[in-house]
């Protein structure tokens, strides 16, 4: 099964500034928004970059999902797009 | 006007993060994605180091840039998801914007665009029978801003990215790659002003992948051994399963630069495995009309 809509959220987790506040109010909201399976949705309220990458994300973009952990919000990494 | 100039330099975003604080939230992200990896970590001495050789590599190369004197440099680098996604991802793109942007860490990028030269590379591919994909608008991003805070930090001459999907499957073989440098020469070759080329990116690694960590130090060195024979054109036969087995498909942004140079012996090679993730790897070629 296509992962497009698992790696999309991810892509606009790390592109869009808007969706990323969204998400970080109101994870479930925006995941609503995606055609995801429960446990692409499982894995992405974990913060789980190893298990998103194990459903079919970009290893890539499976990085995003740590934007949404506390303690990973100011990464330097982030300072590019 | 000859192509003048010829470069290859990884991309590593550590190569330009600080030694200490920043290298250790960079490390952090990646043994998220594999733990295994943080067996490896480099100390802040290590750190402090390679960030002294890397500077030294890069000043080596910005002086033969620099004795050049090349009127506009084309920038040879994969995307990473910041201006493709799967709803469209190009083989090879040249971007024809006026001027392109980008920021990493505390540094700012900002560089005039050579979109004529670019579009005589498009009109060269179109007759040959290399289609490209083309834009007017890309931002910058690590694949390109590391390797020019230390080649072009003052943005005296206009840049050209040309992209390479490295980074999505299914990507392109070294033998097209090869070909896609081979017209870029003739196109320089037959341009009017003095053009110079860099590859970025590589040598061994893995990123986001399981494999994180592992750098095949071996295969990099014969890569490099390769380059200084003078031997890049036989690389065009290797496959693609070789290179990405050794976690070298970043080297096909390289082999596009091998494709540019012919037989000529790579000049100068530097190479520091980083310990974290990445071979860093450094050539120059002298480049004879």
């Amino acid at each position: 099964m296509s992962s497009y809509h698992l790696n999309r959220l991810l892509f606009d987790l790390k592109m869009s500034d808007q969706i990323f506040q969204q998400a970080l109010a109101n994870l479930d909201g925006v995941m609503n928004r995606y055609d995801l399976t429960p446990e692409e949705k499982e894995a992405l309220k974990a913060g789980d970059p190893r298990r998103l990458r194990q459903l079919g994300a970009h290893g890539m973009l499976a990085l995003y999902v740590m934007r949404l952990n506390p303690d990973f919000r100011a990464n330097v990494y982030w300072t590019q797009k | 006007m000859p192509l003048v100039s010829a470069l290859a330099a990884s991309h590593a975003p550590n190569i330009l993060l600080e030694p200490g604080a920043e290298w250790d939230e960079f490390m952090a992200l990646h043994y998220r994605m594999a733990p295994h990896a943080a067996a490896s970590k480099p100390s802040l001495e290590a750190q402090q180091k390679l960030r002294r050789d890397a500077e030294k590599a890069y000043r080596a190369l910005r002086a033969d840039l620099e004795a050049a004197r090349p009127d506009a440099l084309i920038v040879v680098a994969n995307d990473q998801f910041v201006n493709f996604f799967f709803n469209n991802i190009p083989t090879f793109f040249v971007t024809l914007a006026d001027e392109v942007k980008g920021q990493f860490t505390r540094h700012k990028f900002h560089y005039r665009n050579d979109k004529e030269l670019g579009r005589a590379i498009l009109r060269a591919g179109l007759e040959a029978g290399i289609d490209f994909s083309y834009g007017e608008y890309i931002e910058l991003q690590h694949t390109q801003v590391v390797p020019l805070y230390f080649l072009l930090p003052q943005p005296k001459i206009p840049i050209l990215p040309i992209y390479v999907n490295t980074w999505v499957d299914p990507i392109p073989t070294p033998r097209r790659c090869y070909q896609v440098g081979e017209l870029i020469r003739k196109v320089a070759n037959g341009w009017k002003e003095r053009v110079a080329i860099l590859a970025t990116g590589g040598l061994s690694h893995f990123p986001g992948s399981p494999r994180i960590g592992e750098i095949d130090t071996q295969f990099d060195h014969k890569l490099l051994e390769i380059m200084r024979e003078g031997r890049g054109r036989s690389l065009a036969d290797y496959s693609l399963e070789q290179l990405l087995q050794a976690g070298d498909s970043e080297f096909l942004n390289w082999m596009v630069v091998l494709g540019t140079v012919g037989d000529a012996k790579a000049a100068s090679t530097f190479y520091m495995p980083d310990h974290v993730a990445t071979g860093w790897g450094f050539v120059s070629w002298k480049i004879s009309s």
